[in-house]
């Protein structure tokens, strides 16, 4: 049996905890999580052994406290009791707990998860839905807005809105057209801006499950209706001109939307680092500017950049430069619980 | 009961807009009445917003080319919602510049103000954006606590603000106002006592006054004017002050096709 923590907090809660974090990172830039019967210590020293703070919250400050250690067999029957050693660099757990007057008032529960035999600390955050007062908005953008569009099967994803706002606002400075790439929920939204002078690519993580969303209060609000894919895409200016670009302009005529034909030899984007996964129906893809010029010589075509399936996200936009964090890291597909913003 | 009305003329939804935006800055939480002939936003003078009354009155003919209603049945043809006024403020900021904007009552998994704009795009159809704001339908037996505010009888009298802006940069805790034209508002503190004098402001002739006193004085909290000031966006056409000595001050403003009237407590 593993040594583990297991906490839960309310937003007044967590206000208290992440002042104390926010105390703590004062001494040092590490932070021990040293949980035990008498409650969760957060422990620190600094670099020079001239500083030292503990906090410990007693297991009734929290909504729900569950801890174990990991009791270790010998052959002399003297067990040992080895406590949870954690250790988490300051770096990592202080953004966490920045905005605290915003977290006390949005978020409903914190709940705090670490294994000795994990090699993690899940924070999690449980946002308010407050259903009486959200605004549902929706945008319905015509498919001949943009300058090009194919989608394989109607989809919905969910994403988060800043995020995507920055980037767009971005996009406006640079007058250059963007791609946005997506597959169905759980893949990540990838958009991409390439043109002569900047280049530049952004992947979001999106809503994984949709069987599980359903029973979110939040997609209460989304019409279940909704059958029309929601691709945004700005055009700013087109800086691709000629035949290539007519051919698929007019391929991209509404009727496509509903192809009754399969679009074969299509692969879905794929996660990074994932086995390729088809899907039956028919996948879904978007080719991006760049790769227009690619096709110039085959007009006829459907003009889609056939993928390998094997082939993950970065190999599909070739012109990204080196991204290593990403390509070791990728956006995990966000789960329902993961904590909507 | 149903509500579905249109805007199509660009200069009507922008003075709706501003409406909307002026009543998100007076009220936070308001009642929308809806009737044949007229739209309200109605807030009434509960503990908790201070005592302050609110009315807005707008002629929907005014601002809609269609507009259809049931109410609640057909003796009481009214529907009175509530709703957080800033969320009707926001979705008509998407309509800047808009075609069209149409607004109905709907239910969608629970009673909402859907908002549709309908967007110029680069294509042959048009972008809408819709809004669904989520509203709450306020019950027959307690429409009785939401009707147009009577002034009672001001123990002073009515007159003209003709510049209302200037006030906004004053701190003001006292008005009081005679029969010569003459409005002043005060503040005091214990180190400092601050007066502005207004001159020659009309006096119509309405409201009684009464004969003894010479001055009329209200002790108002500055906060809740500079909060009505601060929610004017546009000089009113016509500006109406009274004052009931002791009891409230009470403002009657008509801005084009809006009348606002505004209802401050006196402070006890």
């Amino acid at each position: 049996m593993a040594a583990m923590l297991k906490c839960v907090m309310s937003g007044s809660q967590v206000k208290v905890f992440g002042k104390a974090v926010q105390a703590l990172s004062r001494i040092s830039d590490e932070l021990w999580l040293d949980p035990s019967k008498k409650g969760l210590a957060l422990r620190c020293v600094n670099s020079s052994r001239s500083a030292y703070g503990c906090v410990l919250f007693s297991p009734v400050f929290f909504q729900h406290y569950q801890w174990s250690a990991l009791v270790k067999m010998s052959e002399n029957e003297l067990d040992t009791t080895l406590n949870l050693k954690c250790k988490l660099g300051m770096k990592s757990i202080l953004p966490i707990f920045r905005c605290l007057n915003s977290l006390e008032r949005n978020i409903e529960k914190c709940k705090i998860f670490t294994r000795s035999d994990k090699c993690k600390v899940v924070i999690q955050f449980f946002y308010r839905h407050d259903l009486s007062n959200a605004v549902y908005s929706e945008m319905f953008v015509g498919s001949d807005e943009f300058d090009f569009f194919q989608i394989g099967m109607d989809t919905e994803i969910t994403f988060c809105f800043k995020e995507l706002k920055g980037i767009l606002t971005f996009s406006e400075a640079t007058h250059a057209p963007i791609s946005i790439y997506f597959d169905f929920p759980g893949k990540p939204l990838a958009l991409s801006i390439d043109d002569m002078l900047v280049e530049a690519n952004f992947i979001l993580a999106t809503l994984a499950d949709e069987s599980s969303r359903a029973s979110s209060p939040q997609s209460l609000c989304l019409s279940q209706k909704r059958k029309r894919s929601d691709l945004i895409k700005k055009k700013a200016g087109k800086n691709i001109t000629g035949q290539a670009l007519e051919c698929i302009s007019r391929k991209a005529a509404p009727r496509r939307l509903y192809p009754k034909e399969t679009l074969t030899n299509i692969s879905a984007l794929e996660n990074c680092g994932s086995p390729a996964m088809k899907r039956a129906n028919g996948d879904v893809s978007e080719v991006s500017e760049n790769s227009v010029s690619n096709t110039e010589e085959v007009p006829g075509s459907l003009c889609l950049r056939k993928c390998d399936a094997e082939k993950n996200l970065m190999e599909v936009m070739p012109n990204i430069s080196v991204l290593p964090d990403i390509e070791q890291y990728p956006p995990l597909p966000r789960q329902p619980e993961f904590g909507v913003e | 009961m149903r509500f579905r009305a249109k805007i199509v003329d660009g200069a009507c939804l922008n003075h709706f807009t501003r409406i909307s935006n002026m009543i998100a800055k007076l009220a936070k939480t308001c009642t929308l009445r809806i009737s044949p002939d007229k739209l309200n936003f109605i807030l009434c003078d509960k503990l908790a917003n201070g005592g302050v009354s609110m009315w807005c009155e707008l002629e929907q003919e005014n601002f809609f080319n269609e507009y259809q209603m049931e109410g609640v049945s057909a003796e009481n043809n009214e529907i009175y919602l509530e709703l957080t006024s800033e969320n009707l403020s926001r979705a008509l900021k998407t309509a800047q510049n808009a075609r069209a904007l149409k607004i109905k009552l709907t239910n969608k998994h629970f009673p909402c103000l859907t908002v549709s704009v309908e967007l110029l795009s680069m294509s042959s159809s048009s972008r809408i954006v819709t809004h669904d704001i989520p509203i709450k339908v306020i019950p027959r037996k307690l429409w009785k606590d939401l009707q147009e505010p009577v002034v009672p009888d001001p123990d002073f009298f009515s007159f003209c603000l003709p510049f209302l802006r200037l006030c906004k940069i004053l701190n003001l805790q006292v008005i009081e106002a005679n029969l010569d034209g003459e409005l002043n508002l005060k503040i005091e503190t214990e180190l400092v006592c601050v007066t502005t004098h207004f001159k020659d402001l009309g006096n119509p002739p309405l409201g009684k006054c009464s004969s003894g006193l010479y001055f009329a004085f209200v002790h108002i909290d500055i906060r809740k004017l500079l909060q009505f000031l601060a929610g004017q966006q546009v000089n009113p056409t016509k500006a109406l002050c009274n004052i009931v000595n002791n009891k409230m001050v009470h403002f009657d403003l008509l801005h084009e096709d809006v009348s606002l009237q505004y209802f401050i407590p006196a402070l006890s």
